[in-house]
């Protein structure tokens, strides 16, 4: 038993040590050096990148940056439960609509954002008809707020949660549901009391698929969000680029991985170990 | 495994033909040379060029700076020659293999980034004003002009620290590259005062937005704004009455290049009057080349926006380096800003 | 509501079960959703103007597209790459979320977990670094090589995670009963875990190549000068402001793996599972 599944386990090992964790380690030794006289890094070591985060300027951005990363995960649940039964459902055609799902995916992300720019703009489509349709007489002001930026995040991040979910609901065995309707359950208890609590694994995963990335985005709230709102990876992105402090960064992003992973383990644990 | 084979059969049937020929590695900026150059070079020289191209000095370090990226020349803006040279990316550039420095515009012959011309070598210039469009009455002058209520939500601001800081001290008579740290804070103010008025922090992509009307008026680089007058008369540019930023670039040949003999070639090529003036033409920009300038048509000689009369050039003023404290006062000062 | 009674145990997709009018009708809706920045793009690629507003129908964004040998070099790149790195991270992280479902080792999942919360950006500069730092004993340059080995190294988690999510679905009495019928450890996965979870195994390699082809940060910071990849080129065009020939890429790209998929379905002949 024990021989094939350390076989199994030892590929996963290798690229992990080698390609992150030592990687990771360097970042490390890097949040602990002071920032070179004109960017990257130098000695002295230091812990002031550390200390500097106490700062009251930062506090809020991470708040912000939680908040929008949670909504964004609650609508793509809300939004990619349904899609995804859907697709659970359909029997022979499944792989293609999986595959429907994930095409708009395969243009490039910028390119995306940029459509829906061009959709929100106040001469975008979307007002463009509206005041056509006489629905309204000034555009809405659809693009560069924090709404904007939702659209944008669940967009791009629908398939990191239908695809999970698709991966427990197919699985789901139709004669539980038979067994409900036969006790008088109706549809809608059906799903709430049998086939969401049999995909708890599904939940689970997307939501932190969708959840993370959501954190450190910082593409989308600066092009949808017109840059006006900072956001905890417009912060870490900043400082890998325009201020060139990698330690400074270095120790914003540990901190951040830090507090994620303190939530996940407080997230999971309650039930089996492993991975979810 | 069949179809991993058929992926790779092409890649090395290339390989195969493998070109013998040195080949130079060449990274700008987009839109920054005539797109004749590069070949005319590789057949004059017989060589190959690989040519990249980079939206931003910060791309173009983040790539540069581990030291093994594979360029050998890149096209920093003058403030990051002295910070590229003192982090050891930098080859020194040998005066005498160049010669055809003479036709450099007098004004950049001894830059104050590098005044004896040893590490960089000037290639273009641009400058920061406003680009408007002319539905917007009476036109903006000044960088106060994009303070005012009646434009609220209709402006835009580059999304640069240097750039947003720069304007607002040059609209307090200011220098931009003040490092005062109670100035800064001032100027910082007057930042946060105009938050409210600015649709978004945007670079080049607001172009679009200025022609359909969207934008009235955005704080925009003169190149681009050049380009997008050459697409529409509708939009016009101007320098702003109380000052404005200009940022020479260079040309640099890293000191991981191992074809340190062939850049110089490449760079006393791109020197030449008639490619100097060829590139400059193509991409709408301002060349520190004065040979090239005797060569333009006469409509380009005049433009307005890219080679404007003396007494509006006095009042632009060069980018320069910044110390690390009030680097770290203004991306902390930025980050208020942006987060406010 | 299902008509067919199922009695056999679970792994038989019900006949019957198929989507309701309702859930029908929101799938459109939300197909439509997705759909929709796409078809926009298609039909501004074949505008005339460059600017977004309408003003004739042209194909010549389409020519510049096919002309653009940087374009075609960087889309050829961008296949190559993420169709390595999702062969191997499927692999590599379908055998590894097994191991971990038989007995979890708390080291490597929290490894995994960390890699998947570890921003884009920073995983980009400690590759870059880690790499720096090697080549500099080996002689190498950064390359396609680095960019296989990075998408590699952020794909696995992804991977892992998804398929782990199907394997908690699968009774692990099954593999019990394959050993005591006489199957080896190899056997039993092979043929009872693995066809069970499959459709888990290919949502996780859809994911694995859509995070891969798509990927700008971690790619332009480790890619070398022959290593342009295509979100590295169309981030560059589009920066520069809107331009169609990225909205023809685009639709290019779009058709050209929508049929690759439309053709795969065919010769799979639709199996169910």
């Amino acid at each position: 038993m024990i021989r094939l599944r350390r076989l199994f386990l030892a590929p996963a090992w290798i690229i992990t040590a080698g390609l992150f964790l030592a990687p990771l380690g360097i970042v490390v030794v890097y949040s602990l050096l002071t920032r070179g006289a004109y960017g990257g890094f130098s000695l002295p070591w230091t812990a002031e990148s550390y200390t500097r985060l106490m700062d009251p300027l930062y506090l809020p951005i991470l708040l912000r940056s939680f908040w929008i990363a949670g909504a964004s995960t609650v609508l793509c649940l809300l939004l990619g439960f349904p899609l995804a039964l859907f697709i659970a459902r359909s029997g022979a055609r499944r792989n293609l609509y999986l595959s429907m799902v994930m095409l708009p995916f395969w243009t490039s992300f910028l390119v995306r954002t940029y459509a829906w720019m061009f959709l929100l703009r106040d001469t975008g489509l979307i007002n463009s008809l509206l005041i056509k349709l006489g629905v309204i007489h000034d555009p809405l002001p659809l693009l560069y707020n924090d709404g904007a930026v939702l659209v944008g995040l669940v967009y791009s991040y629908l398939p990191f949660m239908v695809l999970p979910l698709y991966g427990t609901l197919e699985r789901l065995d139709g004669t539980l549901l038979e067994a409900a309707a036969d006790l008088g359950a109706t549809p809608w208890a059906a799903l709430t009391r049998v086939v969401i609590p049999l995909c708890t694994p599904g939940i689970r995963a997307g939501s932190i698929l969708v959840f993370i990335p959501c954190l450190g985005a910082y593409l989308t709230p600066d092009l949808l969000g017109g840059g006006k709102s900072e956001m905890i990876g417009n912060l870490i992105q900043n400082q890998f680029t325009t201020a060139r402090d990698w330690p400074f960064g270095s120790a914003i992003s540990l901190v951040l991985m830090g507090i994620v992973m303190a939530l996940l383990f407080a997230f999971v644990r309650r039930d089996r170990e492993g991975l979810l | 495994m069949n179809r991993r084979s058929f992926l790779w059969a092409p890649a090395m049937l290339a390989g195969c033909a493998r070109d013998r020929r040195p080949r130079l590695n060449i990274f700008n900026w987009s839109n920054y040379i005539d797109p004749q150059t590069v070949p005319g070079f590789e057949r004059e020289f017989g060589c190959r060029v690989r040519y990249g191209i980079y939206e931003s000095n910060e791309e173009m370090l983040a790539r540069v700076m581990s030291g093994n990226s594979g360029w050998d020349i890149v096209f920093p803006t003058d403030y990051l020659v002295k910070p590229m040279r003192l982090n050891g990316l930098l080859a020194g550039i040998e005066r005498e293999r160049l010669t055809n420095l003479r036709y450099l515009d007098p004004a950049f012959e001894r830059p104050q980034w590098d005044p004896q011309l040893q590490w960089s070598v000037p290639y273009m210039v641009t400058a920061a004003g406003i680009v408007y469009t002319r539905k917007l009455v009476p036109a903006p002058t000044a960088w106060a002009d994009l303070w005012q209520d009646r434009l609220r939500g209709k402006i835009t601001m580059l999304d640069d620290p240097f750039d947003v800081m720069g304007a607002c001290l040059k609209k307090l008579g200011g220098s931009i590259n003040e490092s005062d740290p109670g100035k800064l804070r001032t100027a910082q103010s007057q930042a946060l005062e105009q938050k409210p008025l600015v649709r978004a922090y945007i670079n080049a992509e607001v172009r679009d937005q200025l022609v359909s009307g969207d934008v009235l008026a955005a704080q925009m680089w003169n190149t681009t704004a050049q380009q997008a007058i050459d697409a529409t008369s509708e939009i016009a540019f101007a320098y702003p009455s109380e000052g404005y930023a200009v940022y020479p670039d260079a040309m640099v040949i890293l000191r991981e290049s191992r074809h340190q003999d062939l850049a110089h070639k490449f760079i006393d090529y791109m020197l030449r009057p008639s490619i100097a003036a060829a590139n400059a033409l193509a991409a709408r920009t301002t060349t520190t080349n004065s040979g090239a300038r005797k060569l333009f048509p006469e409509s380009f000689r005049n433009n307005v926006t890219l080679y404007p009369p003396e007494d509006v050039q006095a009042r632009g003023e060069w980018a320069q380096t910044m110390s690390p404290e009030t680097q770290r006062l203004r991306d902390r000062l930025w980050t208020e800003i942006k987060s406010s | 509501m299902a008509t067919a009674v199922q009695m056999s145990p679970a792994a038989v997709q019900p006949t019957g079960l198929r989507p309701g009018r309702l859930l029908s009708f929101y799938a459109v809706a939300a197909y439509l959703f997705l759909h929709l920045p796409l078809l926009i793009l298609a039909a501004f690629s074949f505008n005339s103007s460059k600017f977004t507003v309408w003003e004739g129908f042209s194909l010549h964004w389409y020519s510049a597209a096919f002309h653009d040998a940087e374009l075609a070099e960087a889309t050829w790149n961008s296949l190559i790459i993420a169709a390595v790195a999702t062969i191997v991270a499927t692999i590599v992280g379908t055998f590894c979320a097994y191991g971990l479902w038989k007995r979890n080792s708390p080291v490597l999942s929290g490894s995994l977990y960390l890699s998947l919360v570890t921003p884009e950006i920073v995983t980009g500069i400690s590759l870059l670094a880690f790499f720096q730092a090697i080549f500099r004993f080996l002689h190498l340059q950064l390359g396609m090589h680095t960019v296989i080995l990075a998408h590699v190294s952020f794909s696995i988690a992804y991977v892992v995670i998804v398929v782990m999510a199907r394997l908690r679905t699968v009774d692990v009495n099954l593999e019990e009963a394959a050993l005591d019928l006489g199957a080896n450890e190899w056997e039993a996965f092979r043929y009872v875990t693995l066809p069970a979870i499959w459709p888990g195994v290919i949502a996780a390699a859809l994911l694995a190549f859509t995070v891969s082809f798509d990927d700008y940060v971690i790619t332009s910071l480790v890619a070398g000068v022959d290593s342009e990849t295509l979100p590295m080129v169309i981030y560059a065009i589009a920066r520069r402001g809107v331009n169609p020939v990225v909205n023809a890429i685009s639709a290019l790209i779009v058709v050209g793996l929508g049929g690759l998929i439309l053709v795969s379905e065919r010769l799979r002949g639709g199996r169910t599972t």
